[in-house]
């Protein structure tokens, strides 16, 4: 475990909450969280359980980042295309 | 698809539940949607894709959009309507994709052998950052130990495996998932209850989070 990863860990261990969601809850909640990212509210006010969980879970966490980003790009319309993406593998 | 004006939620699942045609026409339009979000996601984890040839990608990415459009197609009840129906199909792609990027990255690791290394006593030396200030350095040596002695003591076998595996190694939760043959929410929970432990033996010692975190330049 190098530095980073302790501060990580010691700060994982001081946000435990008593009653924490699952990540089946987080799956059916980030939808709603990027959307209302993505309209300028205030995601974590509104579900602060679900930012708790991205805090604390590393796979949960990063597929809202991908999600996140995925959506705003199609809002802006910078979404690669389909062929785009696939030639760039 | 890009082409027409979007489809409304309510245009999505009535068109997803008709039949003939308009549904045929509706699940080959979500297809692309999905193909689309899988691609951008594996283009996002290509770290884990290093062995895989462009060809194996590419097919990768239509398998995982063949998942989750079967997935999104069976749960259609499911959508509440509280956000995009689109974003809520792409959580399936994303999901799926990644599910499979992480397996490619982690398959030709023994996890066996990672879980059960005993890493412990090598991450509290690379941890200690000696700091010039002696009595600082005397409490982190504290703080470690008490730490050290709670995640040797106080979790359980397989907890002291997960916390391992997740803090120590960066194993990602589905690997171990996959290699205990369990679910997401079992290990999860189980390393909720493993942090919980840990907290709780901490504040016991007479620990306070923010003396902690600052003792260790966390939150800097």
């Amino acid at each position: 475990m190098t530095t980073p990863d302790f501060d990580r860990f010691l700060r994982h261990i001081w946000q435990t909450e008593d009653e924490e969601i699952s990540c089946t809850e987080c799956f059916d909640l980030v939808p709603q969280y990027v959307d209302l990212e993505l309209a300028g509210q205030a995601p974590a006010s509104t579900l602060p359980r679900l930012k708790q969980h991205l805090d604390q879970c590393g796979v949960c966490r990063e597929e809202y980042q991908t999600l996140r980003d995925l959506a705003r790009l199609e809002a802006e319309g910078r979404l690669p295309s389909t062929d785009e993406l696939r030639n760039s593998f | 698809m890009d082409s027409r004006s979007p489809r409304s939620n309510a245009e999505w699942l009535s068109a997803l539940r008709s039949s003939g045609a308009e549904q045929a026409d509706a699940i080959t339009e979500l297809r692309a949607y999905v193909l689309r979000a899988a691609l951008y996601s594996l283009r996002r984890s290509r770290g884990n894709l290093g062995r895989l040839a462009p060809t194996e990608v590419n097919q990768l990415a239509e398998d995982c959009a063949q998942d989750a459009l079967l997935a999104i197609l069976q749960r259609l009840d499911d959508f509440r309507g509280d956000s995009r129906f689109t974003t809520w199909a792409y959580s399936f792609a994303v999901n799926t994709a990644l599910v499979a990027a992480r397996r490619e990255g982690w398959k030709s690791v023994p996890l066996d052998k990672v879980i059960d290394s005993p890493r412990l006593d090598e991450w509290t030396a690379e941890a200690d950052r000696t700091p010039a200030d002696p009595q600082r350095l005397a409490l982190q040596t504290e703080t470690l130990a008490v730490i050290r002695e709670a995640i040797d003591h106080h979790l359980s076998a397989r907890q002291r495996q997960l916390v391992k595996a997740v803090f120590f190694e960066g194993v990602p939760l589905d690997e171990i998932v996959r290699h205990w043959g369990s679910n997401r929410n079992a290990v999860y929970k189980l390393l909720h209850d493993a942090r919980r432990k840990l907290k709780t033996h901490l504040e016991e010692r007479g620990f306070g989070v923010q003396e902690t975190l600052d003792l260790f330049g966390v939150g800097r």
